[in-house]
Order: structure tokens, then sequence, then C-alpha cells
């Protein structure tokens, strides 16, 4: 291991310059709840540990004209208790429940939500169990799941990497249409949450960190619900999750937002199935019709092609605001 | 390099020089002795090695130990009833045979203690959700459930 220091920053500022000086050999932590896991398995050994939960002013839940602005260091939990947040952005209340344990979600924070390792466990698998798969996300030019086992990765757009996008604060936040913000050295830039993933990781340059996530203003009593499908009810990564967001008048869908997780690299915005969606009549037929849109995209790999299936119910589902 | 952390654990200050990727885990077992901490997963996921940091229940595999700094810790090793002798929740947990293996009893206890200093008088909905982090291989939920209402109602003093 060549892990040799542990700094705890003070400030933004402070971060990002030991992140660019120090290149990737530097690793910022927070709620430390996937990357202390990770030096524990010897998948990483920065030289540095940047401690950034010691920088003051980063844990808030804001109002801002009728929107939110969240810190990245804001605790899972206090997102799940929040009562702004339970009342008019009950989608992003239901994910953060849906979230590890009661523990993870005390000690984890929502920029670590975003900014955690995917679950492959080819790229999972530990050093010390004598064995490597060095992949696509390890400088390697194969993706192992592709022919190997593949039932938990992607079936819409892998590209290299297979791995789906572990996030379900990410989904309950793109439905949303949530921005992200990246401070660098030169400033700082927002992204949509859904555009901050990308196959191979996140769009974060060497010496940006995430800062915040805002949530736009939303008209009173749009249709919220997120549905998690896992193997069990906690401590469980999304096999196929769906944030749904609809505003509904007078029994027509006037507007309507659907991603899905677990299915994709990033969060998946199911466009296909927000057009289907839009100026009609909500009716039974229609939530499935969605669900079948919503999934049309799919192209499973060997051993994946029950995501498909799932998806398109909770697509339904979760269109028509009932549980699972 | 190591860097040396001063923490209170089960009551005694103490001190260690530990390497910036330690857990806190690691160094309550190896450097203490203290080895009623388990380490199965050493990812967050099971909830064996649970102990209490400032009174509050985490997984002590994934905390650093340098982030251990100036805190308290409390172990299995430390938990004591106010007579000196078992801590009620450790008495229940033997009267209602909620330990097979006992591998994940330790973690399981100090949860449970936890969720009992939050919630003194919790459903068994609220204790199963409080509870829900941690893993039994035994499959004795049940049982550890029923322990910790039992200790909960001998802890408010309603004997059962």
């Amino acid at each position: 291991m060549g892990c040799s220091q542990h700094i705890d920053a003070t400030s933004v500022t402070e971060a990002i310059s030991i992140l660019q000086s120090q290149g990737d050999k530097a690793v910022l932590v927070a709620g430390g709840t996937d990357l202390v896991g990770m030096l524990n398995n010897r998948l990483i050994s920065p030289e540095t540990l940047v401690n950034i939960k010691t920088i003051p002013g980063m844990d808030y839940i804001r109002e801002y004209s009728g929107g939110l602005r969240i810190g990245a260091l804001t605790r899972i939990r206090d997102i799940e208790t929040s009562a702004i947040i339970r009342e008019y952005f009950p989608v992003l209340a239901e994910a953060a429940v849906s979230v590890g344990s009661p523990q993870i979600r005390r000690m984890g924070t929502l920029g670590g939500n975003f900014c955690q390792e995917v679950r492959c466990w080819y790229y999972r698998r530990s050093p010390a169990t004598g064995k490597t798969f060095t992949c696509y996300r390890k400088g390697g030019n194969v993706c192992y799941a592709t022919s190997g086992d593949n039932r938990y990765h992607s079936v819409i757009g892998g590209k290299k990497c297979f791995a789906a996008c572990p996030s379900d604060m990410a989904v309950a936040l793109a439905s949303l249409h949530a921005h992200a913000t990246l401070a660098g050295a030169s400033g700082t830039r927002s992204v949509p949450v859904e555009d901050f993933f990308i196959p191979l990781g996140n769009i974060l340059k060497p010496g940006e960190m995430l800062t915040e996530v805002s949530i736009p203003a939303l008209k009173p009593g749009s249709r919220q619900k997120f549905l998690k499908f896992r193997h069990r009810k906690t401590i469980d990564f999304a096999l196929c999750s769906v944030a749904s967001v609809l505003e509904v008048e007078a029994g027509v869908v006037a507007d309507a937002s659907l991603v899905l997780g677990g299915v994709a690299p990033f969060p998946y915005r199911a466009k296909a199935a927000e057009q289907v969606l839009k100026g009609q009549p909500l009716t039974e037929d229609l939530a499935s019709e969605a669900g079948a849109a919503a999934l049309r995209a799919a192209r499973p790999l060997s051993l994946n092609a029950y995501k498909v299936t799932i998806g398109r119910v909770l697509v339904k589902r979760a269109i028509l605001g009932v549980d699972m | 390099m190591k860097q040396r952390v001063t923490l209170n654990i089960n009551g005694t200050e103490e001190e260690v020089y530990a390497e910036p990727w330690w857990s806190l885990a690691q160094v309550l077992r190896e450097e203490f002795g203290l080895g009623g901490t388990k380490i199965a997963c050493n990812t967050g996921d099971c909830g064996a090695c649970t102990v209490l940091l400032d009174g509050k229940a985490v997984r002590s595999c994934l905390i650093l130990a340098v982030k251990a700094q100036g805190r308290k810790v409390v172990t299995i090793e430390g938990l004591r009833g106010k007579d000196g002798g078992l801590h009620p929740l450790q008495q229940a947990f033997m009267e209602h045979f909620a330990v097979q293996c006992g591998y994940c009893t330790p973690g399981m206890i100090l949860t449970a203690k936890s969720l009992l200093d939050e919630n003194p008088a919790p459903t068994e909905e609220e204790v199963r959700e409080g509870m829900s982090g941690n893993l039994c291989r035994c499959t004795g939920y049940a049982k550890i459930v029923e322990a910790v209402m039992a200790a909960s109602a001998r802890m408010r003093g309603e004997h059962r």
C-alpha cells in the first residue's frame, strides 16, 4: 500500500488544489461508506486521502425560489428525514430510504452516493483473493461481463463497461431535472444529473469535485413515485428502479419525467415513455404502453433480459402510483 | 506514514499509531486485541463490526482509524449494565436464545443499544427497521427482535 497521508481539507479550494497537484494519486473521502471498503479490499491504494468532511458549509438543504439546493456533504439520512423533501419532493425521500441501511445512510453523503464505484463483481474482485480482472475500468481492454456473468449489468447504453450506475439518489434527482455543480480551479459548471455519469465513471475532470445538487421549482401537486426492485429489502442495490414525476391535470398527463436506474451506466431517461404519456388521459393501458416504450431501447446481455420485464412493470406501477 | 491517534475506548484514554488507510475495526482488533468487534464483509454490508462512536452505532470497518481522533468508542467488551454485570440487552439475547453462531451478536446488540437510546419504546416494526442493516446468517431474526423488545421493556422498568 502506498497510501501515505490523510489530510483534513478546510475549503473546496484547498481540496481542489490537492487534487490538481497530486492528480490521481489523491482521492476525496467524505462518509467513506464506499471508499473505505475499497481500501479494505485493496481495490485502490491512493497516496493521499483528502478528508472533505472537514470543509464547513457543504452540508445543507436550502430552499430557493421554489426549488432546493443540497450540499454534496449532506447525509442521505438528512435527505430522507427532511420535512421539505418529504412534502415537496417525495420521490427523493423515497429513494433516500432505499439506500443501504440506517447506519450507511447516517454516514454516507449525497456527493458520495453520486461518486461511488459500480458494483460489477469483476471490477470489485479484491486482489487479496489472488485474482484481478483488469477490465476497461482498470485500464485494460476487455469487459469480462459481456462474455461472463452479466446478470446485474446494463441492458441499455453500455459502452466498453456494462456495469450499471449504482446511485439511487441520481435516479430520483434526474427525474426532478436536477443539476450537479462541479467546482474546479477555474470556477464552477453545472450539468444535468443524468449527464454526470458515463460508462467508465463520471465527467469530473482531474482537479474537479461535486459540490452541490440543485432541484428546480416544481408545479405543486405533481405525482411522484420511486420504486426499487432488489433481492433483499435492505442493504441492496437496484436490479431495476424507476423514478416518476407526473403532472396530471383533469385526468390528462400534462408533463412526465421518467428515469430508470440499475439498467444503464447512467440514470436512464425514458424519453419514448415520456412522449407516450404526454397529452393523454392517464389510464392503466397508457401506463402499460409507457412501460413497454421505456425499455424499447434495451439490448440485454446473455443473462439479464429479466431486467426488461421488471422494468416494464415498474414503470407502469410508478406511473399509476402503486407500491411494489 | 503512521499518524498518532488518541481516542477513548471503553472508558480508557488510549493512543495508537495508525496508517491513514487502516479502519477502526482493524485497529480495535489488531492493536487493542478487542476481538468482540467482528470483521466479516469488510465493506459495510453486514454490520458485524458495529461499535458505538460517540454513542451512535457505526460500522467500524468503514471508518478510518484516523477519523476516530478524540472520539469515544464503545465495543461489546465495554457494554455493561448499571450494576456492572450484563447489560439488559445481553441478558435478553441470552434468555431469548437470540444467539446461534454468535458472529453477528456484538453488532446486533450495539445496534440495538443505539436504537433504544434514541427510541426507548420502539414498536416491533421500528426494531426491524432499526436492525435492518445487520445480517444474521443463521437467520435468527425473530428471536433477535423478541430479545430487543424484551430488553426495551425491561429497561423501561416493565418486567416481562
